[in-house]
């Protein structure tokens, strides 16, 4: 089963998206080629749910990280070469001379382009192929074949032991003759089709290996370690958004007995970073890449749901309100249905006068947090309803990102502390900006 | 001046943009392409001169009670276009070239150049023609001619006098006037539908697109306008919306009756009056109540009635504002890491400074400040919605859940109006009559949604692996 995670969470948290210049995706974008580029959206479209490989993934990851090695191809030649790779297909051998005698000589004739261009096709092919053995030569001779990288050394080693490549090195170097191009276009893209999709298979998944590891040792980030959903823990500490530069890291815990954190803090203390480093490090985590943490352990969940910037369908005739009220109730049934699920709800009920939102806030927290299996972080400014859940349940904990007062001016600390808030800023930001005296200018 | 707005009302009110739920899409019935980026245009640029208004409405109105039809196809303006827009002097045609020569090439292979040039001098000779037969067919018979009647020596009034007889006056006589150009007079007397021959063709190419380009471009722009009036004029009359009037700015004053959304089926009308001692509406209600959509439509009037467009209501009279702002969807830039309340408090700062420069402005705040506690929402509102209402000269419509936040701004202020969208209870469900009512509400049906959804009895039934 795949690691479920809906639009509305993926939007929250910025997670996908090649075009979106903020999102997570973009922030691991560091690859050569667009294979690479394909599978890496590929990874952020399926995360994981068994530990196992998720721990094996990070392995690899870290593996690169640590070998922090240079891609040794150019993006360039690569889309070259799957061109060519993709252009021929289906020909016998006498077919295939034929084709490209006639294509030789149209070129002598009429110089069409068509010898020239398979001819720089399979050229450049070759040269990938060549640079690409070489360097996983290099890896055999350092790692032999039983490292995290090892299985696709070995299938590469298979592949480029075929007798019928041997020729490739060594005729090399004594030039090109059109029947020549014709057996290695034959062998290449039509005898050799599957092992070649393999080898480049191998080359994205290097591309993007190399990319996160590299990503990852320049900022700083650790892998998470996976371990099976019975264990129904997530402990992280240094815990930042991994798009902030100087975040404050921070630390969250939640397990059976405690599996809920009820976040309070004044407006900008940064409720709504905290919730969405959270949610990017589990997501990251279950696709086995590194987080922005300083560790993080944790038992593998069947999804996540969070509800930071809750859109109204106004085209639907929905108020903000209803907008919300409808996703609380999405995510009820999902928890209902004794899935082991990540949530996150920034400010809830904000769309709603205060009273209906603290009964609602009060109502639903108070039934999801029976959820043990779940793991749930909510916020809210409505700081009563904070009052009357400690009174009620032993299983919430309650956290505040605290402000301190500079005289007038609020600084906000970003550090978790224990407890409820009693901050409210709200006038002084107004005043501070100077808006009632502004307002008041140039009277009529 | 121009009238001011932003991004954020343009969205808010869904006034321009593709598909079918923005405000310009109800009027873009343009024929040509020409009218429909002058539509845009218009749009894009509202009138802040009541004088300017009115007159523009006025022509409209007119073409909509004669039921005037648009005498072109959108083609015939694409030729048109597609021609003049190649001033490449080597296609000319030169007359000399005409030799027999040509003549047998012609007849063996069609030459797309001549076709194209040629297609152009007719679709010139046709728009002229048209042109000329459609401002005929308007106005006061004879009209347009009368040479005694000069414009520019009118009185100030009687333009005033002159709009209600025949608004369209002045641009009947520009049109006509463009028309009496010796070049342009050349082609009129041209019939349509005769096959020309090549030397003319070629003489009047040379004047159309090189010498006489200009006039050519000139002819157009009015015809996009007739276009545009055309189009409008229709909506007004298949919907049924009305013609506001303008009002000088220093009058200050609202009547809007039966205003409704233009975009919602069975949408339903209300009415409001604001003046200098009733220059703030404080509107409370449920939610679903209808709050945000009366906003809209208020803001859509408000809009279109700048732009001398017909707009959906019972009847509009208003003085001319500078600019509109609205602010109900607004989204928190926590890419740059503000929370929602940081988001409406450089809002409100943004009006404070338009407002401070002594603009009269139309302001609509949906929700104010949702994205703080309570104790800081109370206490902002008040003292926000008390520094606008001493702004007389602009007009505000705030809406709040905080009604206790009305009953100290009714102490204090007297030109604040309150306004509320009522709930009524059948049994469980809430139904709403979307109709304004005088006073503060303090209904709230928050939880009764919640329970309607059964939010708490599914929880309360899951399957709770461990609890």
């Amino acid at each position: 089963m795949s690691f479920i995670a809906d639009k509305q969470t993926l939007d929250d948290l910025n997670l996908p998206g090649k075009y979106k210049p903020d999102s997570i995706y973009n922030l691991f974008n560091r690859v050569h080629t667009t294979g690479g580029e394909k599978l890496l959206d590929a990874l952020f479209q399926h995360p994981l749910t068994d530990p196992d490989e998720i721990n094996r993934r990070s392995e690899l990851f870290r593996y690169f990280q640590q070998k922090a090695l240079a891609f040794p191809l150019v993006g360039e030649s690569l889309n070259v070469m799957e061109n060519y790779l993709g252009g021929g297909g289906g020909e016998n051998f006498v077919m295939a001379i034929t084709g490209t005698a006639r294509r030789k000589l149209l070129d002598s004739v009429v110089r069409d382009e068509a010898y020239s261009r398979i001819k720089t096709g399979l050229l450049t092919t070759i040269e990938v192929l060549k640079l690409f053995f070489d360097f996983m030569g290099r890896l055999e001779e350092e790692d032999g074949l039983d490292g995290p990288f090892g299985k696709q050394i070995r299938r590469v080693k298979e592949i480029f032991n075929d007798r019928r490549l041997e020729g490739l090195r060594t005729e090399w170097e004594a030039g090109w003759s059109w029947l020549k191009v014709a057996r290695y276009d034959h062998l290449l893209r039509n005898l050799l089709q599957t092992e070649m999709a393999t080898l480049t298979g191998i080359i994205y998944q290097l591309d993007v290996f190399m990319a996160v590891g590299h990503v990852a040792a320049l900022k700083g980030y650790t892998y998470a370690h996976a371990l099976p959903a019975a264990f129904n823990t997530i402990r992280a500490t240094g815990l930042r958004h991994p798009r902030l530069e100087k975040a404050v890291g921070n630390p969250v815990s939640l397990h059976q007995d405690r599996n809920m954190l009820f976040l309070t803090g004044a407006n900008m203390a940064g409720k709504s970073t905290l919730m969405k480093a959270f949610g990017i490090s589990v997501y990251l985590a279950h696709m086995g890449f590194p987080v922005a943490a300083e560790e993080m352990t944790f038992s593998v969940k069947d999804g996540i749901y969070s509800s930071i910037n809750v859109p109204d369908n106004l085209s639907l005739g929905h108020s903000h309100f209803y907008a919300e009220v409808l996703r609380v109730k999405k995510v009820a049934v999902e928890v209902s249905v004794a899935k082991d699920l990540v949530v996150i709800f920034d400010e809830l009920f904000k769309g709603t006068n205060v009273k209906d939102a603290y009964d609602a806030t009060l109502a639903v927290t108070e039934e999801l947090s029976a959820y043990r299996n779940c793991f749930f972080i909510i916020s809210t400014h409505i700081i009563e309803v904070g009052e009357t859940l400690r009174e009620r349940c032993n299983n919430i904990q309650f956290a505040r990102l605290p402000t301190v007062m500079e005289g007038t001016t609020p600084r906000y600390l970003y550090k978790l502390q224990e407890g409820i808030t009693a901050d409210r800023h709200g006038m002084m930001i107004i005043e501070n900006e100077g808006i009632l005296g502004i307002i008041a200018l140039n009277p009529a | 001046m121009r009238f001011i707005t932003d991004n954020q009302t343009l969205e808010d009110l869904k006034i321009v943009g593709q598909g079918d739920h923005s405000v310009i899409s109800i009027f873009n019935r343009t024929v040509t392409r020409g009218g429909a980026a002058l539509l845009d245009e218009l749009f894009r640029y509202p009138l802040s001169d009541a004088n300017a208004i009115n007159h523009r409405s006025s022509i409209i109105q007119y073409f909509a009670s004669i039921k005037a039809v648009f005498p072109f196809s959108g083609e015939l303006f694409d030729v048109l276009e597609q021609y003049l827009s190649n001033t490449d002097e080597r296609t000319r045609l030169s007359p000399d070239e005409h030799t027999l020569g040509k003549k047998l090439t012609h007849l063996i292979a069609e030459d797309t150049d001549y076709k194209n040039i040629y297609k152009g001098v007719t679709a010139v000779i046709d728009i002229l023609h048209g042109l000329r037969s459609f401002i005929d067919s308007i106005g006061p018979a004879g009209g347009p001619t009368r040479s005694t009647h000069s414009p520019a020596a009118d009185p100030a009034g009687s333009t005033h006098a002159q709009d209600e007889q025949f608004p369209y006056y002045t641009e009947k006589n520009a049109i006509a006037e463009l028309l009496s150009d010796p070049v342009l007079e050349l082609l009129v007397k041209e019939r349509s539908n005769s096959k020309i021959p090549y030397n003319k063709v070629a003489a009047y190419d040379t004047l159309l697109r090189f010498r006489h380009r200009d006039t050519i471009k000139k002819i157009v722009r009015p015809v996009y306008y007739l276009d545009v009036y055309l189009s409008v004029a229709k909506v007004a009359l298949q919907r049924s919306f009305v013609f506001p009037r303008a009002l000088p700015k220093e009058q200050h004053t609202l009547v809007l009756e039966g205003v409704y959304h233009p975009q919602l089926k069975n949408a339903v009308p209300n009415t409001l009056y604001m003046g200098p001692d009733s220059n703030v509406i404080f509107l409370t209600g449920a939610n679903m109540a209808g709050k945000s959509t009366f906003m809209k439509s208020l803001g859509i009037a408000l809009f279109l009635a700048h732009m001398g467009f017909p707009v959906p209501a019972g009847k509009m009279t208003f003085s001319v504002f500078d600019g509109i702002y609205t602010t109900i969807n607004l989204p928190d830039n926590l890419g740059m890491g503000a929370s929602h309340f940081y988001a409406e408090v450089l809002r409100v700062k943004k009006l404070a400074k338009e407002l401070s420069l002594s603009k009269d402005l139309f302001i609509i705040f949906d929700e104010l400040f949702r994205g703080t506690n309570v104790k800081d929402a109370y206490e902002a509102t008040i003292a926000i919605t008390g520094a606008f209402a001493q702004r007389r000269n602009s007009m505000f419509v705030i809406s709040t859940h905080i009604m206790e936040a009305g009953e100290i701004l009714r102490q204090q202020f007297g030109n604040i109006s309150f306004q509320y969208l009522p709930t009524h209870m059948n049994g469980n469900d809430p139904v709403y009559t979307y109709t304004l009512e005088a006073g503060i509400t303090d209904d709230r049906h928050g939880m009764v949604i919640v329970r309607n959804e059964g939010i708490i009895d599914i929880l309360k039934n899951g399957k709770k692996k461990i609890s």
